[in-house]
């Protein structure tokens, strides 16, 4: 018996059994070992920020060393842009001034007028196909939260789509990437009432670093170029984020049309990326916290309330 | 062992372990092939077992599993389509793979050098076939939907390019953990106790 005991792979089979158990735990909605990675956090978040700050600092002067001539061509033909910029500003500043005489008049609104947009940088990366969920240094005490089974838009400096908050902690979030074979987004083609369809991640197509169209109806007329963005449909993602362009259109079923998609935004290349967060969502969690309550409803009270 | 040594093995680990998980997670980008990034991780739980033995990287690959659950969640889907970042598949992954790497020919290569290169590229392909499979069994059974990679795109696409760049990846890992590692002259002091040392005096490099 005690020699079954110490035996290295009954120690192992406990083990797995173990770790298996506290896996199933943790998926429970409310579970506390979820928190279980807090102390981690707390010794190797700053470790990282550390060693990712030196890598980018070495980076930076490398780059400065290798450019100094590019740079200094790219110098001059910035200065160029910005003459032109100059005298495109002066034009667009009437523009400007009519186009918010005519919001006003006909009611018009801002694609993104009501959502406050969060600025965080990208913490941690994937670290491998599977493990490939992004963390990005934002979090409750920046005023953020997240309710059981509500998610945020997230985008790149350009507003093109990366993908959606699904998880946020004390000081930072975890970003389901557009590529994962999880993500699903109700999107159209980008014009007045353009086409409706469903862009999801696929397992195949990830590794070519691109995404599903699906539920394309059989007179959409799609072709390689066309831009896609969000529909706004389900509440989610608010309408007209771009998302991609079509690379290819399968139509050899026409009741089962599918295409696959290239995404604007470069995730190898973050640095920046910004959440999406409704004014309406703020002001109710605001109105929580005002009435001493937690910001957003746990899963418990979720289930008291079912 | 003598209190400076373990002051020192201790040091080692824990600079190491930190180092090499922010590394991976903070520069994915720059060590990629055909869409795969080099498992660093689990390299270095892999090589460390099997030079150091199960303790050793049973402990490391708990750490290194946790840095990982931390750094770069899986997201998984359970019923209801709900996606939700999971907690204690990367320290599942890399205990696994610790206890694999243990007993991977130890005593018969004598944890020769250029062997843990083969350790390294068994256990990534153990990894990744097993994870292809739990995956595709999860797609169809949770997800309800096909897991359409076909099995030239596994090997071509998923394996083959992850164990190429895990093996020109483990280089620089052995010759640290060789060399700079844990342990003076790089031998566990525990095994000196073990009479796998008397035999196979040749396979040592």
């Amino acid at each position: 018996m005690r020699k079954l005991l110490t035996s290295k792979w009954f120690i192992v089979v406990m083990a797995v059994l173990l770790i298996l158990t506290a896996i199933i735990l943790g998926m429970l909605p409310g579970s506390p070992l979820g928190k279980v990675l807090k102390p981690v956090g707390a010794i190797a978040s700053p470790v990282q920020k550390s060693i990712k700050n030196i890598g980018n600092n070495v980076a930076d002067f490398w780059a400065a060393i290798n450019d100094g001539v590019a740079i200094r061509e790219e110098n001059a033909q910035l200065r160029e842009e910005i003459a032109q910029l100059e005298y495109e500003l002066t034009q667009n500043e009437e523009a400007s001034i009519r186009y918010e005489e005519l919001q006003d008049a006909f009611h018009i609104r801002d694609t993104f007028s009501n959502y406050e947009i969060y600025g965080a940088s990208v913490l941690s990366r994937e670290a491998d196909e599977w493990f490939s969920s992004i963390r990005i240094g934002l979090g409750n005490v920046d005023g953020i939260y997240l309710a059981s089974g509500d998610s945020y838009a997230v985008v790149d400096v350009r507003m093109n789509l990366i993908g959606r908050v699904i998880d946020i902690n004390e000081a930072d979030s975890e970003i389901l990437p557009l590529l994962h074979e999880g993500f699903v987004v109700s999107a159209k083609v980008n014009a007045v009432n353009g086409a409706g369809m469903i862009v999801r991640g696929d397992a195949s197509l990830k590794l070519e670093g691109l995404c599903l169209v699906t539920d394309i109806d059989e007179n959409t007329v799609l072709v390689p170029g066309t831009e896609i963005v969000t529909s706004g449909d389900g509440g989610l993602f608010p309408q007209g984020i771009p998302i991609g362009v079509i690379e290819s259109v399968d139509d050899s079923n026409p009741l089962i049309i599918t295409a696959t998609l290239r995404p604007y935004a470069d995730v190898a290349g973050l640095n920046d990326v910004f959440v999406m967060v409704p004014f309406s969502v703020i002001e109710e969690q605001q109105a929580n916290i005002d009435a001493g309550l937690p910001p957003v409803a746990t899963s418990s009270s979720d289930e008291e309330e079912e | 062992m003598r209190r400076p040594a373990l002051i020192r093995m201790i040091i080692v680990y824990v600079v190491y372990t930190l180092l090499i998980c922010c590394f991976q997670v903070s520069f994915s980008q720059v060590m990629t092939f055909k869409g795969q990034v080099a498992d660093l991780m689990l390299i270095y739980t892999v090589v460390v077992s099997y030079f150091y033995g199960f303790l050793d990287g049973a402990i490391v690959g708990i750490s290194v599993g946790l840095l990982r659950d931390f750094f770069a969640a899986p997201a998984v889907t359970i019923t209801g389509g709900k996606i939700v970042p999971s907690v204690g598949i990367g320290i599942l992954v890399m205990f696994l793979a610790s206890a694999i790497a243990s007993s991977f020919f130890t005593k018969r290569m004598r944890r020769n050098s250029l062997f843990s290169l083969v350790a390294v590229a068994v256990v990534t392909l153990l990894y990744k076939v097993s994870g292809h499979i739990i995956i595709g069994i999860w797609t169809r059974a949770v997800m309800h939907k096909g897991y359409n990679l076909t099995l030239a795109q596994i090997i071509f696409e998923s394996i083959l390019p992850q164990i190429l760049l895990n093996i020109v990846c483990a280089i620089p890992v052995i010759l640290l953990l060789r060399y700079l590692g844990p342990y003076r002259k790089g031998i566990n002091p525990r095994f000196n106790s073990e009479s796998e040392l008397e035999n196979n005096l040749w396979l040592k490099i």
